[in-house]
């Protein structure tokens, strides 16, 4: 799980429910955008703005019409929901995203011996 | 900060960032006959107003949605680009100009967070003012004596690994260096510098 280069992106996050959204990476879910078109794909990217990326999309337009877009980037402005699906694990998924962040931030230890996190190797 | 599309003999137009609601790669040839860029746009656009829309010819194709209902106004772009292998890379740059306009109307955004960095450790630990992250000019300046004893370790070992050519467990080299400090595991603990030289590494 990418953790944003951006200390702003990441503070933003770590204060908002867009940590869980940022959780969904590789998921595939629906987003509805404010238009009422929804774009259904797999999850690669959510930033602190709560704009997404999404690949392999099926994207439905207001008037019902059916396409296929290889990738899709929305504006955060116009989500207007993201399904969270079934299986996801909500509190189990922020607590993640929140321990990746921490991981970055405390990144080397913070003062000599004491290590505040195990260190766990990514993925 | 705009998108602008233009035609070999310079005809074109352009579109701000902030009026771009998505945008997209569409390679399915069963909608639409040529792999393109679609942006949808939160405006209007009349045909035949040459000012705001000028065609160039054979190269982008705008539908107008009319709208006869209160919703907001859409507009459609396919960009087909003569190289279709320039998609990803049209894709990738306007994800990361969208990133550089987040919305100014968003409320729910903190305010506090702007302008100068705001550190959630600095603030527990009760020094407002501490920045999380420094400078290359400022970091070496804060740091302490250990803190220059450890940097002075890892650029050796980096060093080392780099000219022996063995991956340290960990220890990602050349253009990872560039992200050395964004959250990379690493083992700090060794104390005799080469002690992975001759660890099978499997990534």
């Amino acid at each position: 799980m990418e953790v944003s280069h951006s200390v702003k992106e990441r503070t933003i996050a770590e204060n908002s429910l867009v940590i869980l959204l940022q959780g969904l990476c590789n998921r595939v879910t629906t987003v509805e955008l404010r238009d009422e078109s929804t774009a259904s794909g797999r999850v690669t990217n959510v930033d602190a703005f709560m704009n997404v990326r999404l690949a392999e999309v099926t994207f439905m337009d207001r008037q019902g019409t059916l396409c296929h877009l290889d990738e899709l980037f929305v504006t955060g402005r116009n989500v207007r929901y993201v399904h969270i699906p079934d299986d996801v694990d909500i509190r189990a998924t922020i607590e993640q995203q929140l321990q990746a962040i921490h991981r970055v931030r405390y990144f080397g230890g913070r003062d000599k011996g004491r290590k505040e996190f195990p260190r766990t190797k990514h993925r | 900060s705009r998108l602008s599309w233009l035609d070999n003999s310079g005809l074109g137009f352009s579109l701000d960032y902030p009026t771009i609601s998505l945008h997209a790669v569409s390679r399915d040839l069963n909608a639409y006959p040529w792999e393109h860029l679609y942006v949808m746009v939160n405006a209007k656009f009349e045909e035949d107003n040459a000012k705001e829309a000028p065609m160039a010819e054979g190269e982008e194709e705008e539908e107008a949605e009319d709208s006869d209902d209160d919703t907001e106004p859409i507009a459609e772009f396919r960009f087909v680009p003569s190289d279709k292998s320039a998609l990803e890379a049209m894709f990738s740059a306007m994800c990361e100009c969208q990133a550089l306009h987040p919305d100014p109307e968003d409320e729910d955004s903190d305010n506090d967070y702007e302008g100068e960095e705001y550190d959630v450790e600095a603030h527990e630990l009760g020094q407002g003012d501490i920045p999380s992250f420094y400078t290359y000019e400022e970091g070496l300046s804060h740091l302490t004596a250990e803190g220059q004893a450890t940097l002075e370790r890892l650029e050796g070992m980096l060093a080392q690994s780099v000219s022996s050519q063995y991956n340290m467990a960990g220890v990602r080299t050349e253009d990872s260096i560039r992200e050395f400090e964004d959250g990379m595991e690493v083992d700090l603990a060794p104390a005799v510098a080469g002690q992975f030289e001759d660890a099978e590494v499997d990534h």
